[in-house]
């Protein structure tokens, strides 16, 4: 049994402390806004935050997260109104959507670090993130609407 | 209250539908005598509700092209409904949609005109039951807004009250609905307009639901044992006995194709399937490699002279044989994935002898054929639960993971989830395909191409899918398209040789015109440098019977500053297409401004500039962000990516070895679409195919160096550069 503390929220699960934290978010705790994607770290799909910081929920184990904050797309903000999560709006960001919420988990957790962040520090901070429909100029767009304040 | 429609079917032949596709309505004789409805279904496109609700039902499935909202655009705008009413659904598959089927950048172009004319059946249908209402003349109404109004006394009726209140009687046959004088586009007050996308706002909350999202009660979990080679590898020996043992194990399920474990979670049903022993015969291709494929393509191109003519006109052996000039090349494309975000899965559950599959669909018809025919029951029993695509670019109009799951349910009597990995994704996939063209030209005195021959040896998809994906000589023409470029060339021969590898292809975004379009448009670079003409110049003297394409030309062109001076090892090179057919055209060219680093023949492109015309543009932003992604997915193709094959199956495996692009390497893209009030053709992919010829031409640009094979990879410049030195 392990303990998780999810959006602020503890959650008890029955899992082999070594499982990814991304399977017991998605298929157990069906907090699905988290994406399975490659399972090894290469794209970025399955990114939450581990007390703040962005980390790869497929790469993460349940002993790992453990006593860690754990922040999944869903308790970015309650209601979903985070200013990323409103520029990628007023972008029109998204297209198939899959990657996204990784995206805006990776760049919530940069602008936490970096909130005005230049060009280059966007693109070093976002080239973890794969986006096959390749929505990165409105992505890059998004967050310098978001780090503006508009 | 009940509804009872008295139903007549008619089928009406979408204009430019390209392959004699046909839409299917159904349109109502009347509501009960009774009264009124709860709900008015005037056709199989919308529904609307007493609360004055219109339910547009969408039956392209939404991979990120935002057809959803399109498609409602189009019905709305006929429909004078007020937009705030519109809602989408995405329906279980049915034959009244039709056939059920997104791909070939072909949503708008197959549905504008169909769907146009069913939402103003319905509003006909509307103002006639508020006129008959009111006791006046329908000719004294309008509707607007989603309101029925009575001209001369001021009188209005809202849609949702007439489907509550008022019975609505009117019908229309097949010959009203073609007479209905639909809107100019000066008219338009929704198609054409910027509307932000329906879906958009659940895809940055976590909400937006894909196959993946699936959770039925008393689900499992299944994961199946793949054989190493990628055709015709069979299991000859099945052990489970280590599989039993690990905890939440359920099942092993065997058939002569598949072999696979049921656990009660996904880890642990990894964990069973990674316990099994399993001997396989590894079939006829084991030894087929990349260079097995690659030489037997080379052969069949010389040897193979008498391939099949896809495409003659004129007379090119007399033509080819009196040109003072003659030039041939050689390109060669690798195999490309799919690669969508979301890796192949789905969720099914088997229950009173029918199938209910959660999964996104590119293709439902082709899905419940295929389900049908394999577990022997009615298509009626094969219930496709639309979810939103993880990305398609055709990979999900392959039925393969449906099937899998399918046969999993049906044995273990659960709703069973399969998920495959990446490595399962990328290995199971049904690939671009790998190809060999060889071109020829015969030049007069003055450049200009007399005689154009083209040989395209590649594998075809639709000869895996059967009979009615081919021509009667087993042609598949989206193996081919492009090849049929729009130059004015008075005597062509256009031979395809398709080859079976042992590694099936399907179908990846933009298709044929990839490798088909770098082929022509690289080599038709190389003869404007033949000729001694500006590579923009040459194409526009042969575009004389293509004038849009050469107004998209020019305007790229210009927008991209052609000609004017560039830094040492910069370059641009530009490329036209026709894509993604001739018959339904989007005319898109491109110049792609790129960098290269003589030392390491690193490629860096810093710039795509794309002009396109694709007839009257439904939603603009959503246009443009196709255009972005389509032109961005063809750097990614251009620079990036390919396949190896080695022992049957594919090297690699996942993001790491499998590379597409990131946001490090994305150009600035610029977009321009023309204005225009011609019948809209798609956008999803045109884009796309304009990439690596004017990539390979900016290389040749900035360095004299001219690269034939995709990807344009470090290696293959620093070769054409040592070559050229």
């Amino acid at each position: 049994m392990a303990q998780l503390l999810i959006n602020d929220r503890t959650y008890t699960v029955d899992a082999d402390p070594s499982t990814p934290l991304l399977w017991v978010i998605r298929e157990r705790l069906q907090l699905t806004g988290t994406k399975f994607g490659c399972g090894i770290a290469q794209c970025g799909a399955c990114t939450i935050h581990l007390d703040g910081a962005a980390a790869r929920s497929c790469q993460t184990t349940v002993a790992q997260a453990a006593g860690k904050k754990i922040t999944t797309i869903e308790g970015l903000h309650p209601k979903g109104e985070h200013p990323l999560q409103k520029a990628w709006i007023a972008e029109q960001v998204p297209q198939c959507g899959y990657c996204q919420s990784g995206q805006i988990m990776q760049a919530a957790a940069l602008l936490a670090k970096n909130p005005n962040p230049t060009d280059e520090e966007i693109v070093a901070g976002m080239t973890g993130n794969i986006c096959r429909c390749a929505t990165y100029v409105r992505i890059k767009r998004a967050i310098k609407r978001a780090a503006r304040g508009v | 209250m009940t509804t009872r429609f008295s139903r007549r079917e008619f089928l009406r032949s979408t204009a430019a539908a390209g392959v004699g596709l046909t839409l299917r309505f159904t349109i109502p004789g009347g509501v009960d005598e009774a009264g009124a409805a709860t709900s008015f279904e005037p056709n199989a496109a919308l529904t609307i509700t007493p609360d004055g609700a219109v339910t547009v039902h969408i039956t392209k499935a939404e991979m990120g092209q935002g057809v959803g909202t399109a498609l409602a655009q189009i019905v709305a705008e006929e429909l004078e409904a007020d937009w705030k009413d519109i809602r989408i659904d995405y329906p279980i598959n049915d034959p009244k949609y039709g056939l059920m089927l997104t791909g070939g950048s072909w949503s708008v172009n197959w549905t504008f005109d169909a769907l146009s004319r069913a939402g103003a059946a319905a509003r006909i249908m509307l103002v006639d039951a508020a006129a008959r209402y009111w006791k006046v003349s329908p000719d004294d109404c309008t509707a607007e807004r989603g309101v029925v109004r009575h001209l001369p006394t001021g009188r209005s009726i809202a849609y949702g009250d007439i489907v509550a209140k008022v019975p609505i009687t009117k019908t229309l046959s097949e010959d009203d609905l073609k007479k209905i004088r639909l809107k100019e586009p000066s008219e338009y007050r929704v198609v054409g307009k910027w509307i932000p996308r329906l879906d958009i706002p659940e895809k940055t909350n976590g909400r937006a639901r894909f196959g993946i999202d699936t959770f039925l009660p008393g689900m499992v979990y299944a994961k199946v044992a793949y054989p190493p080679t990628r055709e015709a590898g069979k299991h000859t020996a099945v052990d489970d006995s280590a599989a039993k043992k690990v905890k939440g194990y359920v099942a092993t399920v065997v058939t002569p194709g598949l072999v696979a474990v049921v656990a009660t979670t996904y880890e642990n049903a990894v964990k069973a399937r990674d316990a099994l022993r399993i001997t396989w015969d590894q079939g006829p291709n084991a030894n087929v490699s990349s260079e097995s494929i690659f030489a037997a393509f080379a052969k069949k191109a010389a040897e193979d002279t008498s391939a099949l003519a896809w495409l003659e006109q004129g007379d090119v052996k007399a033509a080819m044989a009196q040109a003072p000039k003659r030039h041939e090349a050689t390109f060669t494309t690798d195999y490309v994935a799919h690669m969508q975000m979301e890796p192949m899965n789905c969720v099914v559950r088997f229950a009173d002898g029918a199938y209910d599959i959660y999964t996104g669909s590119q293709f439902q018809t082709f899905a419940a054929g295929t389900l049908a025919a394999t577990l022997g029951v009615d298509p009626s029993k094969i219930r496709i639960h639309q979810q939103y695509l993880g990305g398609g670019f055709g990979r999900r109009l392959e039925p393969d993971i449906m099937v899998e799951t399918a046969l999993i349910a049906r044995e273990v009597k659960r709703p069973v989830k399969l998920i495959r990995s990446r490595e399962e994704d990328l290995r199971r996939d049904f690939y671009r395909s790998a190809t060999l063209q060889m071109l020829r030209a015969g030049l007069d005195g003055d450049g200009k191409v007399i005689a154009w021959e083209n040989t395209v040896v590649a594998s075809h998809p639709g000869q895996r899918w059967g009979p009615d994906f081919v021509d009667k000589r087993g042609l598949d023409q989206f193996a081919l398209n492009g090849a049929d470029h729009v130059y004015d060339i008075p005597n062509q021969l256009v031979r395809a040789i398709p080859v079976a590898t042992g590694i099936p292809v399907g179908y990846v975004r933009a298709v044929a015109p990839n490798y088909t379009f770098f082929a022509v448009e690289t080599f038709v670079d190389e003869l404007a440098r033949l000729a001694g003409v500006d590579p923009v110049e040459y194409r526009l003297s042969m575009l004389r019977s293509a004038p849009r394409l050469a107004r998209v030309l020019k305007l790229a062109a210009e927008k991209a500053a052609w000609g004017t001076p560039l830094p040492p090892n910069v370059g641009r090179g530009v490329a036209c297409v026709s894509a993604q057919e001739k018959k339904s055209p989007t005319w898109t060219a491109s110049v792609v401004e790129a960098q290269v680093d003589p030392a390491t023949g690193r490629v860096r492109i810093r710039k795509v500039t794309c002009a396109v015309d694709c007839g009257i543009v439904v939603n603009p932003d959503g246009a443009r962000a196709q255009i972005e992604g389509s032109v961005l997915f063809g750097v990614s193709n251009a620079l990036k990516e390919y396949g190896t094959v080695a022992n049957g199956a594919l090297v690699q495996s996942n993001f790491h070895d499998y590379q597409v692009l990131r946001m490090d390497e994305v150009p600035d893209v610029e977009v321009h679409v023309v204005d225009s009030r011609e019948y809209p053709t798609g956008l999803g992919e045109p884009g796309t195919t304009t990439i690596a010829p004017a990539l390979s031409n900016a290389i040749f640009a900035a360095t004299g160096a001219r690269v034939r094979s995709v990807p344009l990879l470090p290696a293959r410049v620093l070769k054409a550069l040592q070559e050229k030195a």
